[in-house]
Parts: C-alpha cells; structure tokens; sequence
C-alpha cells in the first residue's frame, strides 16, 4: 500500500504532509515522558512490523499481500505511541529501501501510520465493551474487527489521494472512481488476512502476557 | 530488546526471501496499488536516492540482498533506540 513518487500531485503530497508532520510531531513530544521499557517495546513491535512486512503471500486471484500491522501497533502500543512505531518503520522503508515515494511519505504515514493506527485502537476498544470480556476469543474476534475495518479504511483513503491526485493533475477526469471503489474493495477483502493476523497475535500474547495490551486498558 | 525476540527476528528475515523473492517472482508480485495504478496508467517517477532500493544490494544475489536489507532495517531501529536511551532517557533522569 505504500504510494510511489509520481502517483500523487503537489498539493495532496503537502497537505499530508502536514497533516502526519503534526500528528507524529505530537506523538513524539508524548513519547519524551517514555521509558526504556517503553521505548524497547516500540523499537521490538517496529522491528517485527519491518520484517512482517518483507513477508509477502500470494493471494490466489492475482494479488499479493503483507501485514501492515497499524492496528496491530495501536492496541498493543496505544494510538500515540503505536503511530510513531509505524511512523519509524516507513520513514526506513522509503528513506533506507524506497519502498515508497519521499513525496507519498506524508499520504503513506497519514494512511498507515495514523488512520489505521487510531482505527484500529478506537475498533479494538468499542468491540471488546461490546462483547463480554469472559466471551472466548474475545482478543481474537476485536483484533479481526479492528485489523480488517482498518486496513480497509487506510486503503480506501490511499484510493481517495490517488484519485483527488487524478483529478488535479487532469489525468484520467475519471480517475477516483477508478481508484477509490477499487482500492476499497481489494483493501475489505484483504483486511480479513490482516485481521486474522491482528486476532492471532492478540490471542497469543493477551494469554501469555495480558497486561501489554494498552488497547484493553 | 530481549535476546529471544532478536532470534525470532533473525528466524524471520531469514525466511523473508521465500515470500518476498522467490514466491513473489514466481506469481507476479503485485499488490492493489499496482493493479490500480495499471489501470490509471500510473508509473512511478524515476528517481533514486538509496542503493538498497527494493530491498536489494548491489552485487548480491536477490535473496542475499533481502536478508542483508532486513538486518540493515533491524539495525537501524536498535542503533535509534541506543541514541534515544543515551541522549534523551539520560537527560529525562
């Protein structure tokens, strides 16, 4: 999902910027109240999000995918410091690998880093009140929600910024009703792998270590 | 970082080239992006920045380069951790 240089205009490429510059500004200036513990955890879920997501699968149909892990670092982590983890990996990704554009890393941080992050925070929270928390696979059922719901909305917005992109730089005048319903429907139908991840790994270490989920607190 | 979360990672990134190299060169690596991008007629602008593009080292063999690439990634994280806990955490105390 990560945007390449070209694919963005000027003003939607500024505007994210500025948008993500802010927001990750204001996580870090949360983070200076942080531990080491704390600050070893960010650095361990951002180094498995990295190398989770060198791991890709075909997906039957003609796609492939990887997690993306923003929902997966908002509930482990919180929104503040699961956006800065997130914001550590693709400011690597694109700056050290260029996987992703330097011009799409504000679209790339506001869509992965930010959106899915919170989503995945705020949906993890909703539906574990909403379900007893007694009720088995109680981790497993939120983190599938929150996972898929947020991979679908990040995608959607990515859609959204390449077809805005379109419509200003006059290059398909048709462009966000390409991109938009198809970004969108891959991004839903993908969701379901990444929040079968998301709920795999809640499940593994809310049993094993419940107390690190910040999501449940 | 504990000694046994460094171990799975290594365990991981070497793995990484059976996903990211060759099954991904077997089938076509694409992801919804590129299929949108197709279909919008998109191409990626032409200009580098970095020789490890792609997750791939100059000289080496593909798979080499994407295990090399993760350990560069891991590392940098560490090496940006020591400088937080150094600089930042000791001046918090």
């Amino acid at each position: 999902m990560h945007i390449p240089d070209g694919f963005l205009d000027p003003y939607t490429a500024i505007a994210t910027y500025i948008v993500s510059l802010a927001i990750v500004g204001y996580a870090i200036k949360k983070s200076s109240l942080l531990d080491e513990i704390v600050l070893a955890r960010v650095i361990t879920l951002s180094a498995f999000i990295f190398v989770a997501q060198m791991i890709a699968w075909p997906v039957p149909g003609g796609t492939s995918l990887h997690l993306v892990g923003g929902a997966l670092a908002g509930i482990l982590l919180g929104p503040w410091l699961g956006a800065l983890a997130m914001a550590i990996v693709l400011i690597i990704q694109c700056l050290v690998f260029h996987d992703g554009g330097i011009t799409a890393l504000g679209a790339n941080m506001l869509n992965m880093a930010i959106v899915s992050v919170f989503m995945g925070y705020v949906l993890y929270r909703t539906v574990v009140k909403l379900i007893h928390s007694n009720v088995k696979f109680v981790r497993f059922i939120a983190g599938l929600i929150a996972g898929w719901i947020s991979l679908a909305l990040a995608g959607t917005l990515a859609g959204l910024e390449i077809g805005i992109a379109g419509y200003i730089l006059n290059r398909i005048s048709y462009s966000l009703m390409i991109s938009l319903p198809s970004m969108a429907m891959w991004h839903t139908i993908l969701g379901v792998i990444e929040g079968s991840i998301t709920g795999s790994i809640l499940s593994y270490i809310g049993s094993k270590y419940p107390k690190v989920i910040e999501g449940e607190r | 970082m504990s000694r046994r979360h460094i171990y799975l990672l290594i365990a991981l990134i070497v793995i990484s080239p059976v996903f990211g190299v060759y099954l991904a060169n077997l089938v076509g690596y694409h992801e919804p992006l590129d299929i949108i991008a197709e279909e919008l007629g998109l191409s990626e602008a032409e200009f580098n920045w970095t020789p490890l593009k792609d997750y791939m080292v100059p000289g080496l063999p593909e798979w080499l380069g994407y295990i090399l690439t993760g350990i560069i990634g891991v590392s940098i994280m560490l090496l940006l951790e020591a400088i937080v806990r150094h600089f930042i955490l000791r001046k918090n105390k």
